[in-house]
Protein backbone atom coordinates (compact mmCIF):
# COMPACT_ATOMS: atom_id res chain seq x y z
CA UNK A 1 0.00 0.00 0.00
CA UNK A 2 2.98 1.98 -0.63
CA UNK A 3 5.39 3.28 -3.39
CA UNK A 4 7.96 0.63 -2.97
CA UNK A 5 11.40 -0.24 -5.18
CA UNK A 6 11.41 -3.87 -6.26
CA UNK A 7 13.73 -5.14 -3.75
CA UNK A 8 12.01 -3.68 -1.12
CA UNK A 9 8.85 -5.62 -1.97
CA UNK A 10 10.71 -8.91 -2.18
CA UNK A 11 11.87 -9.04 1.30
CA UNK A 12 8.36 -7.24 2.64
CA UNK A 13 6.86 -10.71 0.76
CA UNK A 14 9.55 -12.86 2.13
CA UNK A 15 10.23 -14.23 -1.16
CA UNK A 16 14.05 -13.39 -0.30
CA UNK A 17 15.81 -12.56 2.77
CA UNK A 18 17.42 -9.21 3.85
CA UNK A 19 20.71 -11.13 3.41
CA UNK A 20 20.69 -12.35 -0.25
CA UNK A 21 19.25 -8.94 -1.06
CA UNK A 22 22.28 -6.78 -0.11
CA UNK A 23 24.29 -9.51 -1.59
CA UNK A 24 22.69 -8.75 -4.23
CA UNK A 25 22.99 -5.25 -4.13
CA UNK A 26 26.87 -6.16 -3.63
CA UNK A 27 26.96 -7.46 -7.17
CA UNK A 28 25.42 -4.82 -8.48
CA UNK A 29 27.33 -1.75 -7.30
CA UNK A 30 30.27 -3.46 -8.34
CA UNK A 31 28.73 -4.02 -11.71
CA UNK A 32 26.88 -1.32 -12.39
CA UNK A 33 29.90 1.63 -13.31
CA UNK A 34 29.60 5.03 -12.36
CA UNK A 35 30.40 7.20 -15.86
CA UNK A 36 33.29 8.39 -15.31
CA UNK A 37 34.15 4.69 -14.56
CA UNK A 38 33.16 3.38 -17.74
CA UNK A 39 34.90 6.48 -19.60
CA UNK A 40 38.19 5.69 -17.98
CA UNK A 41 37.50 1.61 -18.74
CA UNK A 42 37.06 2.60 -22.47
CA UNK A 43 39.77 4.88 -22.62
CA UNK A 44 38.27 8.37 -23.22
CA UNK A 45 39.45 9.56 -19.76
CA UNK A 46 42.64 9.84 -17.14
CA UNK A 47 41.38 9.85 -13.34
CA UNK A 48 42.88 13.29 -13.39
CA UNK A 49 40.37 14.42 -16.00
CA UNK A 50 37.89 12.56 -14.02
CA UNK A 51 38.65 14.38 -10.71
CA UNK A 52 38.64 17.56 -13.17
CA UNK A 53 35.07 16.94 -13.96
CA UNK A 54 33.94 16.29 -10.31
CA UNK A 55 35.59 19.36 -9.21
CA UNK A 56 33.48 21.30 -11.96
CA UNK A 57 30.56 19.74 -10.53
CA UNK A 58 31.02 21.05 -7.00
CA UNK A 59 30.74 24.31 -8.93
CA UNK A 60 27.60 23.74 -11.30
CA UNK A 61 24.73 21.37 -11.36
CA UNK A 62 25.38 19.56 -14.26
CA UNK A 63 25.95 15.28 -14.89
CA UNK A 64 28.63 14.03 -15.50
CA UNK A 65 28.49 13.30 -19.01
CA UNK A 66 27.66 16.95 -19.88
CA UNK A 67 30.40 18.30 -18.11
CA UNK A 68 32.79 16.37 -19.52
CA UNK A 69 31.33 18.06 -22.57
CA UNK A 70 31.34 21.46 -21.53
CA UNK A 71 35.26 21.19 -20.59
CA UNK A 72 36.13 19.76 -23.93
CA UNK A 73 37.09 16.33 -22.22
CA UNK A 74 34.63 14.17 -24.36
CA UNK A 75 32.93 14.60 -27.89
CA UNK A 76 28.87 14.22 -27.79
CA UNK A 77 30.03 10.80 -29.53
CA UNK A 78 31.92 9.26 -26.71
CA UNK A 79 29.61 10.27 -24.07
CA UNK A 80 26.75 8.75 -26.11
CA UNK A 81 29.29 5.97 -26.38
CA UNK A 82 29.43 5.43 -22.33
CA UNK A 83 26.04 6.06 -22.09
CA UNK A 84 24.93 3.07 -24.23
CA UNK A 85 28.04 1.10 -22.58
CA UNK A 86 26.44 1.64 -19.38
CA UNK A 87 22.89 0.97 -20.54
CA UNK A 88 24.63 -2.53 -22.29
CA UNK A 89 26.13 -3.47 -18.92
CA UNK A 90 23.58 -3.00 -16.34
CA UNK A 91 22.49 -5.58 -13.85
CA UNK A 92 19.12 -4.89 -12.50
CA UNK A 93 17.94 -6.30 -9.26
CA UNK A 94 16.20 -9.40 -10.22
CA UNK A 95 19.05 -10.30 -12.32
CA UNK A 96 21.76 -9.88 -9.41
CA UNK A 97 19.23 -12.14 -7.22
CA UNK A 98 19.20 -14.95 -9.91
CA UNK A 99 23.11 -14.06 -9.83
CA UNK A 100 23.89 -14.94 -6.04
CA UNK A 101 21.11 -17.93 -6.21
CA UNK A 102 18.09 -16.27 -4.12
CA UNK A 103 16.00 -16.66 -6.79
CA UNK A 104 15.04 -18.01 -10.57
CA UNK A 105 14.57 -16.27 -13.56
CA UNK A 106 10.75 -17.49 -13.90
CA UNK A 107 10.55 -17.06 -10.11
CA UNK A 108 11.60 -13.22 -10.48
CA UNK A 109 9.24 -12.68 -13.95
CA UNK A 110 6.08 -13.26 -11.86
CA UNK A 111 7.15 -11.79 -8.91
CA UNK A 112 8.12 -8.71 -11.26
CA UNK A 113 4.36 -8.85 -12.27
CA UNK A 114 2.82 -9.02 -8.76
CA UNK A 115 5.05 -5.72 -8.09
CA UNK A 116 3.99 -4.19 -11.26
CA UNK A 117 0.27 -4.84 -10.10
CA UNK A 118 0.97 -3.75 -6.52
CA UNK A 119 2.97 -0.14 -7.61
CA UNK A 120 0.11 0.49 -10.54
CA UNK A 121 -1.74 2.91 -7.96
CA UNK A 122 1.15 5.08 -7.97
CA UNK A 123 1.90 5.78 -11.45
CA UNK A 124 1.38 9.38 -12.18
CA UNK A 125 -2.00 10.94 -13.10
CA UNK A 126 -2.51 13.94 -14.96
CA UNK A 127 -2.05 17.18 -13.00
CA UNK A 128 -0.92 20.08 -15.03
CA UNK A 129 2.01 22.40 -13.81
CA UNK A 130 2.26 26.59 -14.69
CA UNK A 131 4.63 26.97 -17.29
CA UNK A 132 8.19 28.15 -16.61
CA UNK A 133 7.83 26.22 -13.12
CA UNK A 134 11.74 24.06 -13.03
CA UNK A 135 11.20 19.92 -12.38
CA UNK A 136 7.65 20.36 -13.19
CA UNK A 137 7.76 16.43 -12.87
CA UNK A 138 8.58 16.27 -9.53
CA UNK A 139 5.63 18.60 -8.69
CA UNK A 140 3.24 17.10 -10.58
CA UNK A 141 4.49 13.38 -8.99
CA UNK A 142 4.13 15.10 -5.19
CA UNK A 143 0.10 16.47 -6.09
CA UNK A 144 -0.57 13.63 -7.85
CA UNK A 145 0.62 11.18 -5.13
CA UNK A 146 -1.29 13.35 -2.18
CA UNK A 147 -4.38 13.03 -4.35
CA UNK A 148 -4.28 9.29 -4.62
CA UNK A 149 -3.10 9.07 -0.48
CA UNK A 150 -6.12 11.62 0.22
CA UNK A 151 -8.35 8.98 -1.45
CA UNK A 152 -6.68 5.72 -0.52
CA UNK A 153 -5.04 6.29 3.27
CA UNK A 154 -7.89 9.02 4.22
CA UNK A 155 -10.95 7.65 2.74
CA UNK A 156 -12.01 11.18 1.41
CA UNK A 157 -13.68 12.12 -1.72
CA UNK A 158 -12.70 15.59 -3.56
CA UNK A 159 -12.09 17.79 -6.54
CA UNK A 160 -8.73 18.80 -7.39
CA UNK A 161 -8.69 22.32 -8.67
CA UNK A 162 -6.13 23.84 -11.22
CA UNK A 163 -2.32 24.31 -9.57
CA UNK A 164 -1.56 27.74 -9.72
CA UNK A 165 1.02 30.13 -8.63
CA UNK A 166 0.24 31.41 -5.68
CA UNK A 167 1.81 34.56 -2.94
CA UNK A 168 -0.05 33.54 -0.31
CA UNK A 169 -1.48 30.27 1.99
CA UNK A 170 -4.70 30.11 3.61
CA UNK A 171 -3.67 27.79 6.93
CA UNK A 172 -7.79 26.76 7.19
CA UNK A 173 -8.70 25.10 9.84
CA UNK A 174 -4.74 23.57 10.53
CA UNK A 175 -1.70 23.67 8.55
CA UNK A 176 0.87 20.61 9.21
CA UNK A 177 4.52 21.17 6.84
CA UNK A 178 7.43 19.20 6.26
CA UNK A 179 10.62 20.91 5.21
CA UNK A 180 12.74 19.30 2.29
CA UNK A 181 16.11 19.21 1.26
CA UNK A 182 18.87 17.33 -0.90
CA UNK A 183 18.29 17.80 -4.53
CA UNK A 184 15.74 20.08 -4.39
CA UNK A 185 14.63 22.36 -1.45
CA UNK A 186 11.57 23.48 -0.06
CA UNK A 187 8.35 23.04 1.92
CA UNK A 188 5.26 20.78 1.32
CA UNK A 189 2.34 22.53 3.11
CA UNK A 190 -1.23 21.07 3.56
CA UNK A 191 -4.22 23.04 5.00
CA UNK A 192 -7.34 21.38 6.17
CA UNK A 193 -10.82 22.62 6.98
CA UNK A 194 -12.24 20.74 9.94
CA UNK A 195 -14.27 18.46 8.84
CA UNK A 196 -11.41 17.36 6.15
CA UNK A 197 -9.34 16.87 10.05
CA UNK A 198 -12.25 14.90 11.72
CA UNK A 199 -12.34 12.76 8.91
CA UNK A 200 -8.23 11.97 8.02
CA UNK A 201 -8.31 11.35 11.82
CA UNK A 202 -11.03 8.76 11.89
CA UNK A 203 -9.35 7.09 9.03
CA UNK A 204 -5.85 7.01 10.25
CA UNK A 205 -6.86 6.52 13.65
CA UNK A 206 -9.30 3.66 12.64
CA UNK A 207 -12.24 5.11 15.04
CA UNK A 208 -15.72 5.49 13.69
CA UNK A 209 -15.92 8.95 16.13
CA UNK A 210 -13.35 11.26 17.03
CA UNK A 211 -15.26 13.83 18.46
CA UNK A 212 -13.62 13.07 22.39
CA UNK A 213 -10.20 13.27 20.83
CA UNK A 214 -7.46 15.58 22.12
CA UNK A 215 -6.72 18.31 19.97
CA UNK A 216 -3.40 17.21 20.24
CA UNK A 217 -3.99 13.65 18.65
CA UNK A 218 -6.55 15.12 15.44
CA UNK A 219 -3.68 17.39 14.91
CA UNK A 220 -1.28 14.75 14.76
CA UNK A 221 -3.30 12.77 12.14
CA UNK A 222 -2.61 15.36 9.87
CA UNK A 223 1.05 15.33 10.60
CA UNK A 224 1.12 11.83 9.99
CA UNK A 225 -0.75 11.72 6.85
CA UNK A 226 1.69 14.18 5.44
CA UNK A 227 4.60 12.40 6.82
CA UNK A 228 3.16 9.52 4.90
CA UNK A 229 2.63 11.30 1.78
CA UNK A 230 6.02 13.14 1.72
CA UNK A 231 7.65 9.62 2.63
CA UNK A 232 6.19 8.31 -0.71
CA UNK A 233 7.09 11.65 -2.73
CA UNK A 234 10.86 10.72 -1.38
CA UNK A 235 10.72 7.36 -2.54
CA UNK A 236 9.05 8.28 -6.08
CA UNK A 237 11.81 11.34 -6.13
CA UNK A 238 14.54 8.70 -5.82
CA UNK A 239 12.53 6.53 -8.80
CA UNK A 240 13.37 10.02 -10.90
CA UNK A 241 16.68 10.18 -9.85
CA UNK A 242 16.10 13.01 -7.05
CA UNK A 243 17.56 12.61 -3.59
CA UNK A 244 14.91 14.45 -1.21
CA UNK A 245 15.43 13.99 2.32
CA UNK A 246 12.82 15.17 4.92
CA UNK A 247 12.16 17.02 8.23
CA UNK A 248 9.78 15.72 10.57
CA UNK A 249 6.35 17.05 10.03
CA UNK A 250 5.14 20.19 12.11
CA UNK A 251 2.01 22.56 12.65
CA UNK A 252 2.31 25.44 10.78
CA UNK A 253 -0.52 27.76 11.12
CA UNK A 254 -4.35 27.31 12.59
CA UNK A 255 -7.50 29.23 12.78
CA UNK A 256 -7.45 30.73 9.16
CA UNK A 257 -4.44 32.14 9.08
CA UNK A 258 -3.02 33.55 6.12
CA UNK A 259 0.48 33.04 5.60
CA UNK A 260 2.57 34.87 3.04
CA UNK A 261 4.75 32.89 1.30
CA UNK A 262 8.72 33.79 1.68
CA UNK A 263 9.98 35.83 -1.36
CA UNK A 264 12.47 33.09 -1.56
CA UNK A 265 10.08 30.59 -2.48
CA UNK A 266 7.74 29.89 -5.72
CA UNK A 267 4.54 28.62 -4.71
CA UNK A 268 1.87 25.86 -6.17
CA UNK A 269 -1.22 26.38 -4.96
CA UNK A 270 -3.90 22.88 -5.26
CA UNK A 271 -6.96 23.77 -3.79
CA UNK A 272 -9.06 20.75 -2.73
CA UNK A 273 -13.05 21.03 -3.21
CA UNK A 274 -15.02 18.25 -0.93
CA UNK A 275 -18.70 18.08 -0.14
CA UNK A 276 -20.78 20.46 2.27
CA UNK A 277 -17.84 23.15 1.47
CA UNK A 278 -15.10 21.52 3.54
CA UNK A 279 -11.69 22.02 1.46
CA UNK A 280 -8.31 21.80 1.79
CA UNK A 281 -5.34 23.07 0.25
CA UNK A 282 -1.96 21.84 -0.57
CA UNK A 283 1.12 24.68 -1.48
CA UNK A 284 4.41 23.17 -2.26
CA UNK A 285 7.40 26.23 -2.03
CA UNK A 286 9.83 25.19 -3.84
CA UNK A 287 13.31 27.28 -3.15
CA UNK A 288 14.34 29.73 -6.23
CA UNK B 1 4.03 -12.78 25.00
CA UNK B 2 6.74 -10.90 23.17
CA UNK B 3 7.18 -7.43 24.95
CA UNK B 4 7.37 -4.71 22.01
CA UNK B 5 8.90 -1.15 22.22
CA UNK B 6 7.21 1.21 20.13
CA UNK B 7 9.47 4.83 18.91
CA UNK B 8 7.71 6.65 16.57
CA UNK B 9 7.13 11.29 17.36
CA UNK B 10 3.42 10.22 16.16
CA UNK B 11 0.82 9.66 18.91
CA UNK B 12 -1.67 8.43 16.25
CA UNK B 13 1.26 5.70 15.14
CA UNK B 14 1.46 4.29 18.16
CA UNK B 15 -1.73 4.11 18.91
CA UNK B 16 -2.31 1.81 15.57
CA UNK B 17 0.73 -0.15 16.22
CA UNK B 18 -0.39 -1.01 19.42
CA UNK B 19 -3.50 -1.66 18.66
CA UNK B 20 -2.51 -4.23 16.25
CA UNK B 21 0.37 -5.52 18.41
CA UNK B 22 -2.13 -6.05 21.30
CA UNK B 23 -4.85 -7.35 19.47
CA UNK B 24 -2.81 -10.04 17.88
CA UNK B 25 -2.73 -11.89 21.24
CA UNK B 26 1.10 -12.49 20.78
CA UNK B 27 2.72 -9.15 22.06
CA UNK B 28 2.69 -6.68 25.11
CA UNK B 29 3.85 -3.21 24.35
CA UNK B 30 6.44 -2.53 27.12
CA UNK B 31 6.48 1.43 26.10
CA UNK B 32 6.21 4.18 23.31
CA UNK B 33 9.32 5.76 22.86
CA UNK B 34 8.98 9.19 20.90
CA UNK B 35 12.23 9.89 19.38
CA UNK B 36 15.71 8.04 18.98
CA UNK B 37 17.41 9.06 22.15
CA UNK B 38 14.34 7.83 24.31
CA UNK B 39 14.16 4.54 22.53
CA UNK B 40 17.53 3.94 23.52
CA UNK B 41 17.41 4.74 27.41
CA UNK B 42 13.78 2.79 27.41
CA UNK B 43 15.37 -0.20 25.53
CA UNK B 44 18.10 -0.66 28.34
CA UNK B 45 15.34 -0.17 31.28
CA UNK B 46 12.61 -2.78 29.40
CA UNK B 47 14.76 -4.92 27.57
CA UNK B 48 11.84 -5.70 24.91
CA UNK B 49 11.79 -8.77 22.60
CA UNK B 50 11.14 -6.44 19.86
CA UNK B 51 11.54 -2.77 18.46
CA UNK B 52 9.13 -1.16 16.15
CA UNK B 53 11.03 1.49 15.55
CA UNK B 54 10.22 5.12 12.81
CA UNK B 55 13.04 6.24 11.10
CA UNK B 56 12.49 10.24 10.84
CA UNK B 57 12.00 11.54 14.11
CA UNK B 58 13.58 14.76 15.83
CA UNK B 59 15.99 14.47 18.29
CA UNK B 60 17.50 11.38 17.01
CA UNK B 61 16.10 9.51 13.72
CA UNK B 62 15.54 6.35 13.63
CA UNK B 63 18.80 4.91 11.79
CA UNK B 64 21.07 6.63 14.20
CA UNK B 65 19.13 5.01 17.11
CA UNK B 66 19.61 1.18 14.92
CA UNK B 67 23.07 2.07 14.94
CA UNK B 68 23.56 2.66 18.29
CA UNK B 69 20.89 0.02 19.39
CA UNK B 70 23.02 -2.55 17.75
CA UNK B 71 26.06 -2.11 19.37
CA UNK B 72 24.55 -2.47 22.37
CA UNK B 73 22.87 -5.21 21.74
CA UNK B 74 24.24 -7.18 18.33
CA UNK B 75 20.94 -10.01 18.89
CA UNK B 76 18.26 -6.51 19.53
CA UNK B 77 15.35 -7.44 17.02
CA UNK B 78 14.43 -4.00 15.11
CA UNK B 79 11.85 -3.91 12.60
CA UNK B 80 11.81 -0.28 11.04
CA UNK B 81 8.39 1.15 10.55
CA UNK B 82 8.39 4.48 7.98
CA UNK B 83 6.99 6.16 5.37
CA UNK B 84 10.62 6.21 3.95
CA UNK B 85 11.04 2.73 3.17
CA UNK B 86 10.34 3.10 0.09
CA UNK B 87 13.90 4.96 -0.36
CA UNK B 88 16.45 2.62 -1.74
CA UNK B 89 19.25 4.00 0.17
CA UNK B 90 17.34 4.14 3.54
CA UNK B 91 15.66 0.33 2.94
CA UNK B 92 19.40 -1.10 2.31
CA UNK B 93 20.72 1.32 5.08
CA UNK B 94 18.17 -0.09 7.46
CA UNK B 95 19.24 -3.86 6.71
CA UNK B 96 23.27 -3.13 6.87
CA UNK B 97 22.86 -1.92 10.11
CA UNK B 98 20.98 -4.87 11.46
CA UNK B 99 17.16 -4.14 11.10
CA UNK B 100 15.04 -8.02 10.27
CA UNK B 101 12.84 -5.99 7.92
CA UNK B 102 11.00 -2.58 6.99
CA UNK B 103 7.55 -2.02 6.92
CA UNK B 104 6.56 1.10 4.65
CA UNK B 105 3.60 3.45 5.96
CA UNK B 106 0.41 2.96 4.95
CA UNK B 107 0.65 -0.37 6.50
CA UNK B 108 -1.82 -3.09 6.68
CA UNK B 109 -2.70 -4.89 9.70
CA UNK B 110 -1.63 -8.45 8.63
CA UNK B 111 1.27 -7.19 6.67
CA UNK B 112 2.80 -5.80 9.89
CA UNK B 113 2.31 -9.00 12.01
CA UNK B 114 3.39 -11.36 9.08
CA UNK B 115 6.87 -9.57 9.36
CA UNK B 116 7.42 -8.69 13.08
CA UNK B 117 6.13 -12.42 13.64
CA UNK B 118 9.29 -13.42 11.15
CA UNK B 119 11.28 -11.20 12.79
CA UNK B 120 11.02 -13.19 16.70
CA UNK B 121 12.66 -15.93 14.73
Amino acid sequence: MAVKFFGQFLVERGAVSPDKLLEAIDLQDRTNLKFGEVAMTLGFLGEAEVERVHDAQRGEDLRFGDMAVKLGLLTPEQMQQVITWQKNNHLYIGEALVKVGALDSARVAKLLEEFKADQAPYLAGAVMIPEGVDNPQVWEMAADLTFKMLARVANLAFRPGPCVLSQSFDAKHLAAAMDFSGSLRGRYLLSVSRGVQQAMARAILKESDVSGEPKEVLDDTVMEFINIVCGNIAAKGAQMGQNLEIDPPLVVAENDQQVSVPPEFIALSFPLYFADGEGAELSLWIAR
Amino acid sequence: MKRVLIVDDSISVARQLEKIVTGSGEYDVVGHAKNGAEALKMYQIHRPDLVCMDMNMPIMDGLTALRTLMTMNRAARVVMVTSLGGVGDKFTEALRLGARNVISKPFEEANVLQILREACV
